[in-house]
């Protein structure tokens, strides 16, 4: 029935040049994906008042194609400059900037078009099958879920940190303290807001992420000047990479269905988002590798995890709103927020009464996912080049742009101050060799992590155990969390074991 | 020279207060003239507050023949857009809605919102959403009575201890004698309500209009209405169940700007509003939006505030403790 009504969906966009609304959508995803401190939240915030005047149908493929399109738009700059575009670009940056600085930024691009669109459309795949279910996944997941998926995130970030772990915990712990400023979820107190009402909300995330990355980073290259693409020799500039990245994503295909099925899970599970999901595909990865020493160094497989990860996530996203007609992400919450606008009240049974937009939507979405990449190929060829500039003309504008997305995002003149004071964080934690990601991961988990811990706890009249274990979900999580914990000692085992077999 | 120069001072600020009145009074009359006006949403894009304000701007815009622009300033669970309405000039090209009785609980309390809630020109309430109790589709509690003898405290979802949920459902059932557990913490009104269909609480306290789409599609049952009388079918009032006073909680969309408007733009703005609350467009948005219009003018906007300060200061001690 689904396929249907999806396949009526597509020929209702290509027949009826709606489809301009999609590739508007693309154009302006991209853009804002490509600008640091800008996503596809502040670009649907911003469209929002622009949609009143036209049909619902029209504003979701406008949306759709805003959605499907930002996360490879900041991918671009994730891997030419170090700087992730939007906030799940953060782990591209790890292996996508080494390779761009050997010279290999077409296969970069390459390979990340070719996961985000094939990610994208595994996560709308699998939502298409979760939509008869999708009640019961969001049914499954509660407080006691919420918490063990945080641990499971705050473990990752605990043995992602390779010969480094001290300070990954370091930077992790400073990540937890600044989630814990603002207003207590709970109880509703105001903690360690230093007598301004702009930590209320606590420390926010963008300006946050912008200063410790896109800031940083030109602080950086400011210092060192040249050109980004130093390594690779200024003779490379041909992009003769971009089909040996595209090959490889269909080489290294498991880390694709990996990181889609992360990212679709995380995805479905409101308050986590993108960057979560795509940091976890990385670490897996990693873990999962049989030469970890390989990551950070330029390891093509380190850029298809995340940027599969980060598109399949919004078809996860989509699976609690046709359940119940609530968000999984933030972008989800404006595209519903669109159809309330449109005197359209989501709910429950969205499905029944407004599945011409879900699907509208869904199938944008999938347009958006494969064109994006298309214009990102075929605009490769020129944006490599950027890593060819001189970074005294780089710098400025990037840094210009930056705090003007930041800027822009809230109307918060605090935002842009944190995000630069951020960005001389940042810049000390790229000296003294402390991870970066980190510190943004506990930020964002930090929150979710203490509320429900909570609420667990207020839930089961403090027998957090058993009410754990009485939950199928929460156990394997549980469970999860011990073996990634175990890993790292397992391997080292394992290592020592085969080193006395060879002796 | 010392002497002098205060009496300069003051001669000319008084010139200049004269002067202003004078270019004041005809600016007034002819308001709105020339320049938008800014609507501030004290939230992000896409929620409640942001929708209603978005669906009456049109509206607005015809009957009072001037640019309405809705714009939003999130953050400190609203008091920051209050805040700038509060700050702007009393020229009536700055309005805001508000997030009430959040904020008289706020006062009440004594919680410094960086301004006066007492000192807002209150212009008119364009929705009152009345509260009920819901539990799951197909749980056995089927009364407030039975929700109240398990054997031990009822567990009841909500946002933050500080939301007007939170808030009516503590009260609420101090006053029902009732014991409960308030689990706070959900992200939002949706979430606290899903908890229940989870299994997770037994019930939970939440505007008719956000239960109605969940209880359509049979996932959570309504057991009681917080109104005067017996509203839904079947289902008891505040009255009903022997407490008339439950009937005082309620969430409102109420329009407010800086202190001292002048009487004569309230008036054109009240009235503004009334006949865009009446306008077909904003009433087929209500339909399908589910908010039920309950618009009324300036006096009566008014009256609704001062009646929820006295209201509330009652419960200060019991929202203090929390």
């Amino acid at each position: 029935m689904g396929f249907d009504t999806l396949i009526g969906a597509l020929t209702d966009v290509l027949t009826s040049g709606s489809a301009i609304f999609v590739l508007l959508g693309v154009l302006l995803g991209l853009c804002f994906g490509v600008i640091p401190g800008l996503g596809g939240t502040t670009a649907l915030a911003l469209l929002i008042p622009a949609t009143f005047s036209m049909e619902p149908l029209d504003a979701m493929y406008l949306a759709g194609g805003v959605m499907g399109a930002t996360s490879f738009g900041g991918s671009i700059t994730a891997i030419l400059l170090n700087t992730p575009g939007t906030a799940p670009n953060a782990a591209t940056t790890f292996d996508g900037y080494p390779l761009a600085q050997q010279g290999k930024a077409g296969m970069a691009i390459g390979a990340s078009a070719t996961a985000s669109a094939l990610g994208g459309l595994i996560g709308l795949f699998t939502l298409l099958l979760f939509i008869p279910i999708a009640k019961e996944v969001v049914l499954l997941f509660g407080p006691a879920e919420f918490f063990l998926l945080t641990l499971l995130g705050l473990t990752a970030i605990a043995v992602s940190a390779r010969g480094k772990l001290l300070r990954g915990l370091i930077a992790g712990g400073i990540g937890l303290m600044l989630a814990f400023v603002g207003t207590d979820g709970i109880t509703g107190q105001e903690r360690f807001v230093m007598g301004t009402n702009y930590l209320w909300d606590g420390v926010p995330l963008v300006p946050t992420l912008t200063g410790m990355f896109a800031i940083s980073q030109m602080i950086e290259l400011a210092l060192k000047g040249g050109v980004v693409a130093s390594e690779g020799g200024g003779l490379s500039r041909g992009i003769s990479g971009i089909g040996s990245g595209i090959r490889s994503v269909f080489q290294h295909w498991t880390v694709l269905l990996r990181g889609s099925a992360i990212g679709t899970i995380i995805g479905a599970i409101p308050g986590l988002g993108g960057t979560v999901a795509a940091f976890i595909a990385y670490t897996s990865t990693v873990q999962a590798s049989r030469d970890p020493d390989s990551f950070g160094k330029g390891n093509i497989v380190g850029v298809i995890a995340p940027e599969s990860a980060n598109n399949a996530k919004d078809g996860g996203s989509l699976i609690p709103t046709v359940a119940f007609g609530i968000p999984g992400s933030a972008e989800t919450a404006l595209f519903l927020g669109i159809l309330v606008l449109h005197g359209i009240d989501p709910g429950p049974s969205i499905l029944l009464y407004n599945e011409r937009e879900i699907y509208g939507l869904i199938v944008a979405l999938t347009l958006s996912a494969v064109g994006a990449s298309i214009i990102g190929l075929l605009a490769a060829r020129w944006l490599v080049l950027i890593t060819f500039v001189n970074v005294h003309i780089l710098v400025p504008v990037v840094v210009a742009v930056s705090l003007t997305g930041v800027y822009v995002l809230d109307g918060k003149p605090y935002d842009v101050i944190l995000c630069l004071m951020m960005g001389i964080v940042g810049y000390v934690m790229i000296r003294f060799d402390y991870p970066r990601l980190t510190l943004v991961i506990a930020l964002v988990l930090g929150e979710t992590c203490e509320r429900s811990y909570h609420q667990v706890m207020m839930l089961s009249d403090n027998h957090m155990l058993d009410f754990i274990l009485s939950r199928p979900a929460a156990t394997i999580l549980l469970a999860a969390t011990v073996l990634t914990l175990c890993l790292p000692f397992a391997r080292k085992l394992l290592e020592r074991h085969r080193a006395e077999a060879r002796n | 020279m010392k002497g002098k120069w205060p009496i300069a001072k003051y001669l000319g600020s008084g010139l200049l207060a004269l002067a202003t009145a004078a270019f004041a009074m005809p600016a007034a009359a002819e308001w709105p003239n020339d320049k938008p006006i800014r609507f501030v949403i004290p939230y992000s894009p896409g929620g409640g507050f942001d929708t209603i304000v978005r669906a009456f701007a049109p509206a607005l815009e015809k009957e009072l023949g001037a640019e309405v622009v809705p714009e939003n300033i999130a953050g400190a669970g609203g008091t920051k857009g209050a805040a700038t309405v509060h700050r702007s000039d009393p020229d009536g090209y700055t309005i805001g809605i508000y997030n009430i009785p959040g904020f008289t609980v706020n006062q009440v309390i004594g919680k410094d919102m960086g301004f006066n809630l007492d000192e807002v020109t209150w212009i008119a309430n364009l929705a009152t959403s009345r509260y009920a109790v819901a539990v799951k589709g197909d749980s056995e509690i089927d009364s407030v009575e039975k929700l109240c003898s398990l054997g031990r405290e009822a567990k009841m979802s909500d946002t933050g201890a500080s939301s007007t949920a939170s808030v009516t459902t503590r009260i609420a059932f101090q006053l029902l004698d009732c014991p409960i557990s308030d689990i706070t913490g959900y992200k939002g009104s949706n979430d606290a309500m899903i908890a229940v269909m989870r299994g997770e609480v037994d019930a939970t306290v939440k505007p008719i209009a956000s239960l109605k789409k969940y209880t359509d599609s049979g996932d959570l049952k309504i057991i009681a209405t917080f109104t005067k009388d017996d509203v839904l079918e079947g289902i008891p009032g505040a009255t009903s169940i022997g407490k008339p006073e439950l009937a005082n909680f309620d969430l409102r969309r109420i329009i407010g700007g800086p202190p001292d408007l002048p009487p004569e733009i309230v008036e054109k703005l009240s009235a503004a509003f009334i006949a865009a609350a009446n306008s077909a467009e904003v009433q087929e948005w209500a339909n399908g939006a589910g908010v039920e219009l309950e618009p009324v003018g300036a006096d009566e906007a008014s009256a609704i505030m001062s009646d929820l300060a006295t209201f509330y200061a009652q419960y200060k001690d019991m929202l203090m403790a929390k």
